[in-house]
C-alpha cells in the first residue's frame, strides 16, 4: 500500500506548522504507524526540535539537486518514525531557474522512487509561498493546514485557499483537505469568532481536537524533545494524543 | 470582503469568496483547440494586426455555451502545445468571451512548445485590459518555450512569467 503524503502547510510563519509535525508525528507513530517525516524548511527546525543537529549533512535537499535515494537519507529518530532533514542546500531550490513547471516536480518523482512501506509521509512545509511549496504541492495527496485564531491567520487561510484551488485546477486533482486548530486559547473570545468563521466555511474539514497554546509546547524544542518525551501525560501531550486519533479516524468538528 | 455580524470580532471576512464563487466546484475549463476553429473565422495576416486587437466586450461572441452560466467565477484557458498567428483570432475570441464573463481567468501554458510574437501581444493586450476591468489574469505554468518567447520580446515582467515559473503563481 502506498504512503499517505501529508503537506503540513501554510505560507504564514508561526501557525504551528512544525509543532504540529513534531507532535503529530510522533503520537502517530506512538500508535504504531511507520511515519517518515520531511523536514522542507531551510531553516530546519522540524530537525532542531526532534534533537538533531548536524548543520552540515545532507538531507532532502541531496535527494532534490543531486538525485540521491530518498531511503539513503532516512534518519531513524523515534520508534517507527524516520526523519529527512532540510540539509544546508535546501534553500537553492528556491533559486532554480531552469527546467519550468518541473522544478515543481521534483518531491513527487523522488518519492514515488523505490518501495515503501511508510504508512505517512509528512511534509513539514515553509512558512513561504515558492517553489518549495510547489514542489509539496505536487507531491501531496492531502494538506494539513494549522491555524491559529486569530484574524491574520484568516486572511492568510484565504489566500492559501487560493492557491491551493489554482494547484488543483493545474494539476487535475483533489486534495483532501483538513485544518487543525493550533495555539487554541479557548477563554479568547477572538478564538471563537475565528473558529466560528472557519466552520461555516470548512464544514467537517477541521480535526475535532483543538491544540491549545501551552508554555510546554514552546519549551520543548530547545531540548531537541517531542512533547510526549517532555512532559508526558501533560494537557498538550493528550492534545495531541488526541488529535492524532481524530487523524487517523477522520474525526472532524 | 463580507462584513460579519455586529456582535463579531471579525469585522470583514476575507473568506467570504468561497462562498461567491462556489468554492467546491472546480473552475471551468476551456480547450482550445484547432478542431474548434471553422471556416468562417477571418485571420489576422501579421503580428501588427494582432497587436491592434482590442479587448471590446461588446464584441464577444454571444455562443460561450461551454463556459459557466454564473457570472463572476474563474475560469482556465489551456493553450494548445502550437500558438501562432493561424489559431489567434479563434484565442482572441475565446479570451474574449471569457473576459466578459469571468472576473479571475488562468491561462495554463504548460503544454506550449511553439509561440509566436501575434499570441504573445494578444495576451498581455489581454492582461492589460483586464487590469483596467479590474480583473485578474495569471499565466499558470508557463513552459520553457513560452518563457523564452516571452524574454526575448520583452513582456516576461509584464505577464509576469517570472513568478508563475517560481511554481507558484
Amino acid at each position: 500500500m502506498r504512503a499517505r503524503i501529508v503537506a503540513v502547510l501554510n505560507q504564514k510563519g508561526g501557525v504551528g506548522k512544525t509543532t504540529t509535525s513534531v507532535n503529530l508525528t510522533h503520537a502517530l507513530a506512538k500508535l504504531g504507524k511507520k511515519i517518515t517525516v520531511i523536514d522542507f524548511d531551510p531553516q530546519s527546525h522540524l530537525t532542531v526540535s526532534l534533537g538533531v543537529v548536524d548543520p552540515q549533512k545532507g538531507g532532502i535537499d541531496e535527494v532534490l539537486l543531486e538525485g540521491r535515494n530518498l531511503a539513503k537519507q532516512l534518519i531513524p529518530v523515534r520508534e517507527n518514525l524516520n526523519l529527512v532533514i532540510a540539509g544546508p542546500r535546501l534553500q537553492e531550490i528556491e533559486q532554480l531557474v531552469d527546467g519550468g513547471a518541473r522544478r515543481g516536480d521534483l518531491l513527487r518523482k523522488a518519492l514515488h522512487e523505490g518501495n515503501r512501506d511508510e504508512d505517512f509521509i509528512f511534509i513539514d512545509c515553509p512558512p513561504s509561498s515558492g517553489v518549495l511549496v510547489a514542489n509539496a504541492l505536487f507531491a501531496a495527496d492531502e494538506i494539513l493546514v494549522p491555524m491559529t485564531s486569530d484574524y491574520l491567520a484568516l486572511q492568510g487561510l484565504s489566500h492559501l485557499m487560493g492557491t491551493i484551488k489554482k494547484f488543483e485546477s493545474a494539476l487535475k486533482k483533489s486534495y483532501k483537505f483538513s485544518l487543525v486548530m493550533s495555539r487554541y486559547i479557548p477563554t479568547r473570545r477572538m478564538s471563537k469568532d475565528v473558529l466560528s468563521v472557519i466552520q461555516k466555511y470548512f464544514p467537517g474539514q477541521i480535526l475535532a481536537t483543538t491544540i491549545r497554546e501551552t508554555a510546554l509546547l514552546a519549551e520543548c524544542p530547545s531540548f531537541g524533545k517531542t512533547i510526549f518525551e517532555y512532559r508526558p501525560g501533560c494537557r498538550s501531550a493528550r492534545d495531541f494524543t488526541a488529535l492524532a486519533k481524530d487523524f487517523l479516524e477522520g474525526r472532524m468538528m | 470582503m463580507a462584513e460579519q455580524d455586529e456582535d463579531s470580532l471579525i469585522g470583514y471576512d476575507p473568506l467570504a469568496w468561497m462562498h461567491r464563487s462556489d468554492f467546491n466546484q472546480d473552475s471551468q475549463k476551456t480547450e482550445v483547440g484547432e478542431s474548434e476553429a471553422d471556416s468562417s473565422i477571418k485571420f489576422v495576416s501579421s503580428t501588427e494586426e494582432a497587436s491592434n486587437l482590442e479587448m471590446d466586450l461588446d464584441q464577444a461572441p454571444d455562443d460561450v455555451s461551454e463556459l459557466s452560466s454564473s457570472e463572476g467565477e474563474g475560469a482556465v484557458l489551456v493553450l494548445e502545445p502550437v500558438q501562432n498567428i493561424q489559431n489567434v483570432a479563434i484565442l482572441h475570441q475565446r479570451l474574449t468571451q471569457m473576459l466578459g464573463n469571468f472576473d479571475v481567468i488562468d491561462i495554463d501554458a504548460s503544454n506550449v512548445t511553439m509561440i509566436d510574437t501575434a499570441t504573445l501581444q494578444l495576451l498581455l493586450i489581454l492582461k492589460q485590459t483586464a487590469i483596467g476591468l479590474q480583473k485578474s489574469i495569471s499565466i499558470d505554468f508557463p513552459s520553457d518555450k513560452f518563457i523564452a518567447a516571452a524574454e526575448l520580446l520583452g513582456i516576461a515582467e509584464m505577464l509576469e512569467v517570472d513568478q508563475a515559473a517560481s511554481g507558484f503563481f
